[in-house]
């Protein structure tokens, strides 16, 4: 791969990024509010009816301690587990922590996690999404991509 | 692993058990497909059940067609399908339907629902089973069509249906298109450089919020994403199903309608006006000179052969005498390609044609891997071009190789397929090539670089931008072709690099690779960044504004037989949101073209459906799928107006004059392939009429 000069820059940048962030995750305690917004999984014309539901999911970083609380409605049939998953955006990606959901159509997800540097620093890379499956829907019903909230 | 689904199964069992008996009886040659138990009824019953689940969410249950797809029955199937065979509409559907997804149809599911579909049309001579290979004409096995041929029968309007004349008309030369009045919107883009700009400033920033509506006319029903020209007052209006209205443009009144067939629903973007003629090209690939004056046809000519599958949904334009447009329907593998042609404006007699797909033996055939010519497909150019006036170049977008992915078209990423997903400039003059720039070789994911060019003069840097499905902003040199600039307009996570001094893309490495039936996500999705939805350049301002979507896909290649008459897209897809957007699937933004950074944006749930349109008094004009019709202030991106339609707002804003005064016209419509269908899916809250296709014109009260 040729790297053009932008492309390097950003790979500076990154790397200057992640060892900013690899020393305040080991000096200062990392925090920040982070945000999931579920909506429904892939979806086909055929399934409109069948993978439905919303929700949001609010994470606060205290250190490597993740608080977890979030709500969700609607969906097709009740829910069965809830996930944290590491990829990057719309990427699927591995299982990496389980949440609390509650099981039904609707109500509330919660966990209270402890990460691992590496999945601090995926957390802010964008790189974990959380997913909610459902009875009639085990690949999953919801799913969203954890952002910083701003 | 080999997945043996249920029905494949049962369809095993049955004909082993059909061998069985048959070799009890001593008759050991009976074929399975003689199998007694399966008739056209039984395989019609079962198709019904079949079509309920995996079609009638878009082509409505009893096949009457829906905003998400069209219909499938009555006239309008017959004049598509009637003289084709079961075989092909099979092919047809196998290779493209559902648009997204189609894991767990069988053949078998698939044989049915065609066996459904015929027998829904009234197909009823039959009793055999269909297979892959039956070949009979549809319509010679209806026996309602059969009789209906013997008597005579009302047909649908074809040619002047209501007669008129435009008093006091102009005709249009070469030197009023390239510099046109600003009372004028006399071509697709309003002027060569493909801008959508109208320099009239007498609605502008300040009184706009007073603008109310003018009138307002119905048209026909059907797929819609028209562009209206405006010339010496009046409205020239493409309605589907290949019909034009000429209309008052400042009363609404209808001077003259022509139905220049077939009279179907079918989308057509765009027509162009030359001289005193009106050019149309239709949805069965012809080319048609009206009167501008009546609506009387001029003379008529064929682009290409429409039972082969070919077509157009974009009608030309007109660039130093000729009539240059392009074509669409080329994905199967037969051995006619797709090409850009030009003919005489007078007399519609063929004088070029350009073909985008590179063969064997010619300059670039080399890049499509050891590919007999009969199986390279693709490279439609179902977006009109734009024209460079001094360097005498027509400037046009192509789409990619098809079917989508690699391995579904037996080659690799490294085989890039010329012409396609490219800018090509070709010399009006013979049909040359003189330069291309392939944005994204060996497309593989159905995303297309097709879409307008916008010519743009800074200082003494002649360019052209483009903004293909990956909602990447490209700017080149438009004498050499040479890479300048790009800017990424929506996330986009398909390419791990873009090379800044050659525009080169890399590709992540799981979608270089995609084998068949293996699921890659990536966005954005097949519906665009950016779609057919086309962008505005404001000179005054120096910003391209774009309208984009943000969805994402998850694709997997399904296998494509090399054989004649095969061919296709060939994927499963699904779609959902695209993360990071706290589910916006609307964008506007605003880019400078000399820094190429983003100046502001909007984003809002509902996609927009409509190009951007800008104007001298500062404004961009747009429209969504939730009925809004707005006005941003060009420099600040602020709301400044808006209203709403009956419908879904779709197709390309204008802005013209009539004595003096300043009016803004939009079509609300349905239909628009995947930019609606993806929506479709996603934005299941918001909800419009399925009907309502009309123009809209506002204007500031006197
Ligand atoms: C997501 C909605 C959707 C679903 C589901 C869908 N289609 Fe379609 N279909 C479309 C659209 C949109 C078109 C128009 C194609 C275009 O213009 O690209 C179309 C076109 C067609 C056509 C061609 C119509 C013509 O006159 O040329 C046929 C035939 C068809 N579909 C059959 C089917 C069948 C059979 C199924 C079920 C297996 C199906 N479709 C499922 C949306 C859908």
């Amino acid at each position: 791969m040729k790297l053009g000069h932008k492309t390097f820059s950003k790979l500076v940048t990154s790397i200057a990024c992640t060892l900013t962030l690899v020393f305040s995750v080991n000096a200062v305690a990392q925090s920040g509010t982070f945000r999931a917004r579920l909506s429904p999984m892939p979806t086909t014309p055929q399934t409109v009816t069948t993978i439905t539901g919303e929700g949001e999911v609010i994470l606060t970083l205290e250190g490597n301690t993740l608080k977890v609380t979030g709500d969700f409605v609607g969906m097709n049939s009740a829910a069965t587990m809830a996930h944290v998953h590491n990829g990057p955006p719309a990427q699927p990606g591995p299982v990496v922590h389980q949440l609390e959901v509650t099981k039904m159509t609707g109500g509330e997800i919660s966990a209270v996690l402890e990460l691992t540097d590496e999945q601090v620093m995926a957390l802010h890379n964008n790189e974990l999404y959380i997913q909610v499956h459902s009875e009639t829907n085990p690949p999953g019903e919801l799913r969203g991509w954890v952002f910083a909230r701003n | 692993m080999k997945i043996i689904n249920k029905n494949t199964t049962r369809a095993l069992f049955t004909s082993a058990l059909v061998l069985l008996l048959a070799a009890c009886n001593g008759e050991s040659t009976v074929p399975a497909d003689s199998v007694a138990s399966v008739t056209f009824s039984s395989q019609a019953e079962e198709g019904a059940t079949a079509f309920a689940s995996n079609c009638a969410a878009c082509h409505g249950a009893s096949l009457e067609g829906t905003t998400l797809g069209p219909l499938l029955s009555g006239n309008s199937f017959l004049q598509r399908w009637g003289t084709q065979t079961p075989a092909l509409l099979l092919n047809n559907i196998q290779a493209n339907m559902p648009p997204g997804g189609n894991d767990g149809i069988s053949d078998e599911d698939y044989t049915n629902i065609v066996a459904h579909m015929l027998s829904f049309n009234g197909v009823d001579t039959i009793t055999e089973a269909l297979t892959a290979s039956t070949n009979f004409e549809i319509a010679d096995n209806i026996s309602q069509v059969v009789a209906r041929r013997s008597r005579p029968e009302p047909e649908p309007p074809q040619g002047i249906t209501v007669a008129g004349t435009v008093e006091k008309f102009t005709p249009i030369t070469d030197a009023m298109l390239e510099n046109p009045d600003p009372a004028d919107w006399p071509m697709h883009r309003r002027n060569y450089y493909g801008h959508s700009y109208s320099p009239l400033s007498q609605i502008n920033t300040d009184n706009v919020k007073g603008m109310t509506l003018a009138w307002v006319w119905n048209m026909y029903e059907g797929d819609s994403e028209p562009a209206p020209l405006v010339y010496g007052g009046i409205m020239y209006l493409i309605n589907p199903g290949n019909v034009i209205q000429a209309l008052d443009a400042a009363t609404g009144e209808l001077i003259w309608e022509n139905w220049a067939g077939p009279a179907n629903r079918q989308d057509m973007r765009n027509i162009a006006i030359y001289n005193d003629k009106i050019i149309q090209a239709t949805t069965d690939a012809r080319l048609i000179a009206l009167d501008a004056r009546t609506g009387e046809q001029i003379w008529e000519t064929e682009v290409a052969d429409a039972s082969k599958g070919f077509s157009n949904s974009s009608g030309p334009i007109v660039a130093d005498g000729k009539v240059i447009l392009g074509l669409a329907g080329c994905a199967r593998y037969i051995p006619e390609d797709c090409y850009i042609s030009a003919h005489d404006a007078n007399t519609g007699e063929l004088e070029w044609r350009f073909n985008t797909i590179a063969k064997a033996n010619e300059p670039g055939g080399d890049t499509w891997g050891e590919l007999p010519d009969l199986f390279r497909a693709g490279g439609e150019t179902w977006i009109t071009g734009s024209y460079d006036p001094d360097l005498k170049l027509t400037y046009w977008g192509t789409a990619q190789q098809k079917p989508w992915v690699p391995v579904s078209r037996h080659l690799t990423i490294d085989d890039v397929g010329l012409f396609t997903n490219s800018t090509v400039a070709v010399s009006t003059d013979t049909g040359e090539l003189d330069w291309f720039f392939q944005h994204v070789p060996a497309e593989a994911l159905d995303l297309d670089e097709v879409f307008e060019r916008i010519l743009v003069n800074r200082g003494d840097d002649k360019l052209v931008f483009s903004l293909g499905k990956y909602g990447i902003l490209w700017k080149n040199d438009r004498v050499s072709g040479e890479f300048q600039d790009y800017k990424e307009t929506v996330f986009q996570n398909a390419f791990t690099d873009i090379d800044d001094k050659t525009g080169l893309v890399t590709y992540r490495e799981d979608i270089q690779n995609a084998k068949l039936n293996e699921w890659t996500s990536a966005c954005p999705s097949s519906a665009g960044g950016k779609d057919w939805h086309s962008m505005t350049y404001h000179p005054p301002t120096g910003t391209m504004i774009a309208p984009l979507s943000q969805t994402c896909l998850e694709n997997a290649a399904r296998e494509v037989a090399l054989v004649q008459g095969g061919g296709g897209l060939a994927a499963s897809r699904k779609f959902f949101e695209m993360p990071g957007t706290d589910g916006n699937l609307g964008k506007i933004g605003a880019y400078n073209v000399d820094t190429m950074e983003e100046v502001w944006s909007h984003q809002q749930r509902a996609s927009f459906h409509t190009g951007t349109m800008s104007t001298g008094g500062n404004l961009v004009f747009v429209g969504d799928l939730d009925r809004r019709f707005k006005a941003f202030d060009v420099t600040t991106g602020e709301i400044v107006w808006e209203t709403r339609l009956g419908t879904s707002v779709q197709g390309h804003p204008v802005s013209f004059a009539v004595d003096g005064k300043q009016y803004i016209a939009v079509t609300a419509a349905l239909g628009g392939t995947s930019p609606r269908a993806v929506p479709g899916v996603i934005l299941t809250e918001i909800k419009y009429p399925r009907s309502g296709n009309a123009v809209y014109v506002f204007a500031l009260p006197d």
